[in-house]
């Protein structure tokens, strides 16, 4: 252990968040670094020690359950926090909210307008039609405001020049906005003076601004007080914490599917009272699960009826059916044109260089640069079934050439992103690790972005996989007042 | 609230009743017995099954009646419904399942509960700790319900609760008292002595009768604190208050429900009785509270969980 835990770190050559290529502290470190520095080794796994009892209190944990008894394990949080200074946050604040924009206009356009961008060329009707998340059902179902993506998750990485790019958009039912929460209260009471020492944007009004655009996404018919509720798969979903989680924080009911009831079109929850009338469902299940009448018949999670009660706008479901067409990785391709094609501007925050298969020119220059490319399926989630070009095998290479030959359309290629790295806490060294970054844009009467968002960091050595499945944990995201640059003088 | 999880309450106080008072009793009848004639033994246990509803389901499965073979029953058989870790299972079962509406410190406090009986080896406990293991579960239950009472707000979500807990303690102690008191006024006058302590013993009811009544053991004291008492909170008339207060909240301000109006009788008929008028029969009058309390839950059930997705017919109960 170095008495200075910041002397001995090594960026290794990777874009680093608190680090400059020189090997000098990046100015908005360099307080977080000076406080750091007076911590002993004990102190830090004092800290540690509190962090986890925090955690584990609050019931903040996934619960595998078995017959015996319960295993709860903590999503970890790491305890060097991110941070984004304004001026950097300004900027993708803006790109996030141009894309939300264009990504509403566009699921708006497909699901209940005249489908012009099918029309002008500017993505093609077969690809959407074939898009795992296209949903024929949705046609028809009015949103108000053209909120279709109440609740955005878009996924951040930054490349090896620091660019940031959008790797992912989320617009189905992202997660994850309770640990950013929960990363913030621990936060404060770990280590409270190093918190103290920045002005950092705070982040706990998002129930309020949840609560808010939920509202506004009521039916007209609704009046001044509409009622609003979460609903859930039920307490055996590992994001159920999550659920329950914003239902406290905005004070409405968490019901499951058999807690609802339609009739004539109209939703009813039962209460201890009789039924009492629904008009906006946050929805926390997949749309195959919403309503047995016209998906999956048999889940009995659902509410049957439920589309029907939502396309004769007597209750509006968000986030939207249908969304998932735009998380097809193919279609994430086109983003960037839809971006200039309903708003007239240039995307301000870029996308990785995708190939798109089908093509025949681009499939030949895939299969031969497989080995250093990406390959992941189109409708993948969670970092399963991808190719890493660079670390395969020749069998696993020449299998995907044969995927690919057979089902072009199924997947997508990209080059290799090295996400940035950013000091973490590991024994008692600080290490670099790999870490992206998902920012929450609400769509309420304003589009809103939760400074900051949940950093997610790939905890095993020179991983680049993020996934709380697979090893990730997370970062408090500290999003400043100002440009963070002349806070290390003072201390 | 919704009428799911209102359910789900409701029988998360009955379950959790259960287990205390079922350790309770079969506490007292093990250590009552220590001091007894052998000859007792079998129809005490017996007789507790009886006081518990569980005789039929014992004979199912067993030819003889055993001390050993009556507490596992009682304590671990997880076939029994009416055992302590099926009772504890089912609390938790039903408090997991409102997880959002109770209070972090009740939940923790009942997993903690169910946690820890599974850890333990019952079998055993049963066989050679057997005071011990019942001082764990009325602690734990005590735990329950003090820290119930000190984080959950009194929203509809507690009375529901509370409402359960009140309506199975009114049921257990009028049980107890109904099986107890035929055969214990038969008794010779020193024995007798003895099973009236265990009856209030059972009801946690010994050192308080003891400060009302000073020393003396008559059978009719003894009727009059179980089932008259204003104060003690197991007597069966505090219940029915209680059960009566939590649906003058529940229900529609405007109107009495059904529920209500039946509970309310029930008490009423307690509310001014004197102990003289029963004794010589105890025991109709005991079978009408029983049946009462059934009523009052069976109304409860139609007038706030019928439109539960089940419509009433709670899928995490057994009896």
């Amino acid at each position: 252990m170095s008495d200075d835990l910041f002397r001995d770190y090594d960026h290794a050559g990777f874009y680093d968040e608190a680090f400059a290529s020189d090997g000098q502290l990046r100015p908005h470190y360099r307080a977080l670094a000076d406080r750091m520095r007076t911590l002993t080794p004990t102190d830090l796994t004092e800290r540690e020690a509190l962090r986890d009892a925090i955690f584990r209190e609050q019931g903040i944990t996934f619960t595998v359950y078995d017959d015996e008894k319960a295993l709860e394990r903590t999503f970890p949080m790491d305890l060097i926090p991110r941070i984004i200074p304004a001026d950097e946050w300004a900027e993708l604040e803006a790109g996030l909210i141009q894309r939300v924009t264009a990504l509403n206009r566009f699921l708006e356009d497909l699901y209940v307008g005249e489908r012009a961008a099918i029309h002008d060329g500017i993505v093609p009707r077969w690809l959407l039609a074939t898009a795992e998340g296209f949903v024929r059902e949705a046609f028809g179902v009015p949103v108000p405001h053209e909120a279709r993506c109440l609740v955005a998750g878009i996924d951040l990485i930054r490349d090896a020049d620091g660019t940031p790019r959008v790797l992912e958009d989320n617009l189905r039912n992202p997660s994850g906005i309770s640990y950013v929460l929960e990363n913030r209260v621990a936060m404060t009471r770990v280590l409270p003076v190093a918190f103290n020492q920045h002005r950092v944007r705070p982040v706990d009004h998002y129930g309020s601004l949840l609560l808010d655009a939920l509202r506004n996404v009521a039916p007209p018919a609704a009046g001044e007080n509409p009622c609003v509720v979460v609903l859930t798969p039920g307490v055996f979903n590992s994001a159920y914490f999550e659920h329950a989680f914003l239902a406290r924080q905005m004070g409405v009911e968490l019901v499951e599917g058999r807690d609802l009831v339609v009739d004539e079109h109209v939703v009813y929850m039962r209460t201890t009272r009789g039924l009492a009338r629904v008009d906006v469902i946050y929805r926390r299940i997949d749309d195959d699960f919403l309503d047995p009448v016209v998906f999956n018949p048999d889940s009995t999670l659902g509410v049957p009826g439920l589309v029907a009660a939502a396309r004769a706008g007597n209750v509006t479901i968000t986030n939207a059916m249908g969304n998932g067409v735009a998380d097809d990785k193919a279609v994430y391709a086109f983003v960037p044109d839809l971006i200039r094609y309903y708003l007239g501007e240039e995307p301000i925050i870029a996308n990785v260089d995708t190939y798109l298969l089908w093509d025949d020119d681009q499939r030949a220059m895939v299969l031969d640069r497989l080995g250093e490319l990406v390959v992941k399926p189109v409708a993948g989630a969670g970092g399963y079934g991808m190719l890493m070009g660079p670390t395969a095998s020749d069998e696993e290479i020449a299998d995907f050439a044969r995927q690919i030959e057979e089902d072009p359309r199924g997947f997508i290629a990209q080059e290799v992103v090295q996400l940035s790295r950013q000091p973490t806490l590991v024994g008692d060294e600080l290490v670099g690790r790999h870490l992206d970054l998902r920012p929450f844009v609400i769509t309420g009467e304003t589009m809103e972005v939760i400074p900051g968002g949940l950093t997610r960091v790939a905890l095993r050595e020179g991983s680049l996989i993020v996934n709380s499945s697979q090893g990730g944990g997370s970062k408090d995201t500290w999003v400043l007042e100002d440009d963070g640059r002349d806070s290390g003088e003072e201390a | 609230m919704l009428a799911r999880l209102a359910e789900n309450l409701f029988w998360a106080g009955r379950y959790l009743e259960r287990a205390e008072d079922t350790a309770r009793m079969v506490d007292v009848t093990y250590h009552t017995l220590l001091e007894s004639p052998q000859a007792a033994e079998a129809e005490a246990w017996a007789e507790l099954l009886d006081v518990l509803h569980l005789r039929a389901a014992y004979e199912a499965g067993h030819d003889e009646v055993t001390a050993e073979a009556v507490t596992r029953f009682l304590v671990l058989d997880e076939d029994n419904p009416g055992s302590i870790m099926a009772a504890v299972t089912l609390a938790r079962e039903n408090t997991r399942s409102v997880r959002e509406l109770v209070s972090t410190e009740l939940w923790e406090a009942v997993n903690s509960f169910y946690l820890e009986l599974r850890r333990r080896d019952l079998g055993e406990d049963v066989a050679t700790q057997p005071y011990e293991l019942f001082a764990v579960v009325k602690r734990r239950c005590q735990t329950v319900t003090g820290v119930a009472v000190e984080t959950m707000p009194r929203d509809d979500g507690w009375r529901f609760m509370t409402l359960g807990r009140m309506l199975e303690r009114a049921e257990m102690t009028s049980r107890l008292l109904d099986v107890r008191f035929g055969q214990l006024v038969s008794f010779a006058a020193p024995l007798a002595f003895h099973h009236w302590v265990a009856v209030l013993k059972s009801a946690s009811a010994f050192e308080a009768y003891r400060k009302a009544y000073r020393a003396s053991m008559e059978p009719a004291n003894v009727v009059e604190f179980l089932l008259l008492s204003p104060d003690f909170p197991r007597s069966v008339r505090y219940c029915l208050e209680h059960a009566e207060q939590q649906l003058a909240r529940l229900g529609d301000p405007e109107r009495v429900g059904p529920a209500r109006r039946r509970i309310g009788r029930a008490y009423a008929e307690l509310q001014y009785r004197e102990v003289d008028e029963l004794l010589d029969d105890l025991h109709p009058f005991l079978d009408r509270i029983q049946q009462n309390v059934w009523r009052v839950a069976d109304a409860v059930a139609d007038e706030f969980f019928r439109h539960a997705p089940d419509g009433g017919q709670h899928s995490l109960t057994t009896t």
